[in-house]
């Protein structure tokens, strides 16, 4: 009942969020002949003195135009979608769980059915999460379909490898948000506090040498370039003995702040 | 002899350091109808949520259908219907997918009832909760809280934002399902509906339960205490003494003796009309605080 519920509340939102990213996906692509000739020409970038942005602009003008399209293929989808438009939307999902119970006067209700408060986060969280991930897949998948329109490919094995990083990405932004709901007692209040953290890491990222202390790094271009070329093997993704274990990480994150989240509605009182 | 519906004994709860039950203690046997009485801050509603185990409590010993609340919450609620103070329904929804969402929680009906209540209470159902009014909106949350065929009724403020005929339809549905057995606790500001309905009222007080002997003898003096309508031009006779005007100019007096007695006595043409022994609920509290000295600290 309450996940049918929550799917009625987000399926809009969701299918608007998965529009956005497709509109955002597909010119990027079919543009790529015109913006690789333009960055060869360009040379403005190569005395640039952010590190990550050479890096990047190294990575979009190698000489082998698969390579470069891949990654910008990887900078496009990757970084800048999941980072910008998914963790917005797991923001933007995520605040309304409970704190909009609360505003509406409905927590109490809710409470008070004959079901037990891990049923209601579980029933709440699965139609969301899945609302939020799914668009990611289904977006990057199309983009195999857009780069066969330029004659270049983009690989499935590692296309589904990133997808399933910029999910747990955006997962964990979702999980923090869950949890912040739990506490908070209106919408505003949690999207002013997951929006602070973001901005926050955003600003450490954006510090030369801070960068590595930032949640993005864990979700940048630096990560999806090797992974969507295939220079990331699955084992480096999770093991992190056997390399940055990025993803390990993340599931972890996620899984400690769906714990905080639980105990947080364990305690909640009316 | 089989347990009662609700024990609880010693029972304690604080918020912050202030305590909001003290000691309670409280025995409710299966098909009673309590009546739960108390300004607005006294502890109702928290022992309605302590009973279905929505705060935990500290202090006391509690037991609600046999179950313990702070074990066996999802137990006590599938046999309970519960109407929060605050009225809770999904604006998002039309009444009809409220009352289908509800369903699914307590899919054991009582279908003559609902299509009582339904028929009563006509509301648009296939409109959105949005649309609502308050009273509405009222009436949707007691339909859904109402129709299952469960133990066990926790009310809290059921009749408010309903008019004075659709109280008396809750009050008559309510004498029903007593009838029938159920067990129902409910909250009310309105004193002298609650008293025509409850077998028993307890009084709240500061998280306490007033003494049953300090209830009465507020009521006897409340009971020398009429509500009068003078003739214009008209002063109050001997025998009484003034103790506030309404704004409606209504006098609430004090009588030496019996005030019927006093009433008799009046000569023809003084009293145009008056109210004798039926205590409004600020009456009775302002009489109880005086008579415990507590007329101060309200």
């Amino acid at each position: 009942m309450i996940a049918g519920k929550t799917w009625r509340e987000v399926r809009w939102m969701a299918l608007a969020y998965l529009l956005i990213l497709e509109a955002l996906c597909a010119p990027v692509l079919l543009l790529w002949p015109d913006i690789y000739e333009d960055l060869q020409r360009s040379t403005l970038f190569k005395n640039l003195g952010i590190d990550f942005a050479k890096r990047i602009l190294q990575g979009v003008t190698d000489k082998d135009e698969q390579i470069a399209y891949t990654n910008w293929a990887a900078v496009m989808l990757l970084f800048r979608s999941t980072n910008l438009v998914c963790v917005a939307a797991a923001v933007l999902f995520g605040t309304g769980l409970f704190a909009r119970e609360r505003e509406n006067q409905t927590f109490e209700f809710l409470l008070s059915r004959p079901i037990s408060r891990g049923a209601i986060l579980w029933q709440k969280s699965w139609p969301t999460a899945l609302c939020l991930l799914l668009p990611i897949f289904l977006v990057n998948l199309s983009a195999m379909h857009w780069s066969r329109q330029i004659d270049l490919e983009l690989p499935l094995v590692e296309l589904l490898l990133c997808s399933l990083h910029a999910s747990m990405f955006v997962l964990c932004f979702l999980a923090g948000t869950t949890w912040l709901s739990v506490l908070m007692r209106t919408q505003a209040h949690v999207a002013a506090g997951i929006g602070a953290f973001a901005i926050l890491q955003i600003g450490v990222y954006l510090t030369q040498r801070l960068r590595p202390y930032s949640l993005f790094r864990l979700a940048d271009f630096e990560w999806y370039g090797p992974l969507l070329n295939g220079n990331v093997s699955v084992r480096q993704m999770f093991d992190p003995s056997a390399g940055p274990g990025y993803t390990t990480w993340l599931l972890l994150a996620t899984a400690a702040l769906y714990t905080l989240a639980y105990r947080a509605l364990r305690q909640a009182t009316p | 002899m089989s347990a009662p519906a609700i024990r609880c004994a010693g029972l304690g709860k604080s918020f912050g350091g202030a305590a909001v039950l003290r000691d309670l203690s409280l025995t409710v046997g299966h098909g009673e109808l309590l009546g739960l009485v108390g300004p607005n801050g006294a502890g109702k509603s928290t022992l309605l949520r302590l009973l279905l185990g929505l705060v935990s409590r500290d202090a006391g010993e509690l037991s609600v259908l046999g179950l313990d609340p702070a074990r066996d919450a999802v137990a006590i609620a599938a046999r309970t219907g519960y109407l929060p103070g605050e009225t809770g329904v999904y604006l998002q929804m039309t009444g009809a997918q409220f009352l289908a969402f509800c369903r699914g929680f307590h899919p054991r009906r009582d279908d003559a009832r609902e299509r009582r209540l339904a028929d009563a209470f006509a509301l648009p159902l296939a409109g959105k909760v949005r649309s609502y009014s308050a009273g509405m909106k009222q009436k949707l949350a007691l339909l859904a809280t109402l129709a299952p065929d469960l133990d066990l009724y926790l009310l809290d403020e059921p009749d408010r934002a309903l008019d004075a005929s659709m109280r008396m339809t809750l009050r008559d549905e309510l004498r029903a399902m007593k009838a029938a057995g159920k067990t129902i606790v409910l909250s009310s500001h309105h004193l002298f509906e609650i008293e025509s309905l409850a077998d028993r009222l307890v009084f709240f007080w500061q998280g306490a339960l007033l003494a049953a002997d300090d209830v009465a003898a507020a009521r006897a003096r409340l009971r020398r205490r009429p509500r009068l309508r003078l003739q214009p031009g008209a002063s109050l006779p001997a025998g009484a003494r003034e103790l506030r005007r309404e704004p409606d100019d209504t006098l609430v007096v004090e009588t030496d003796g019996d005030p019927m007695a006093w009433l008799r006595s009046v000569p023809d043409g003084v009293v145009e009309g008056a109210e004798i022994g039926v205590p409004r609920l600020d009456d009775l509290y302002d009489a109880l605080f005086a008579d415990l000295g507590k007329a101060g600290s309200r």
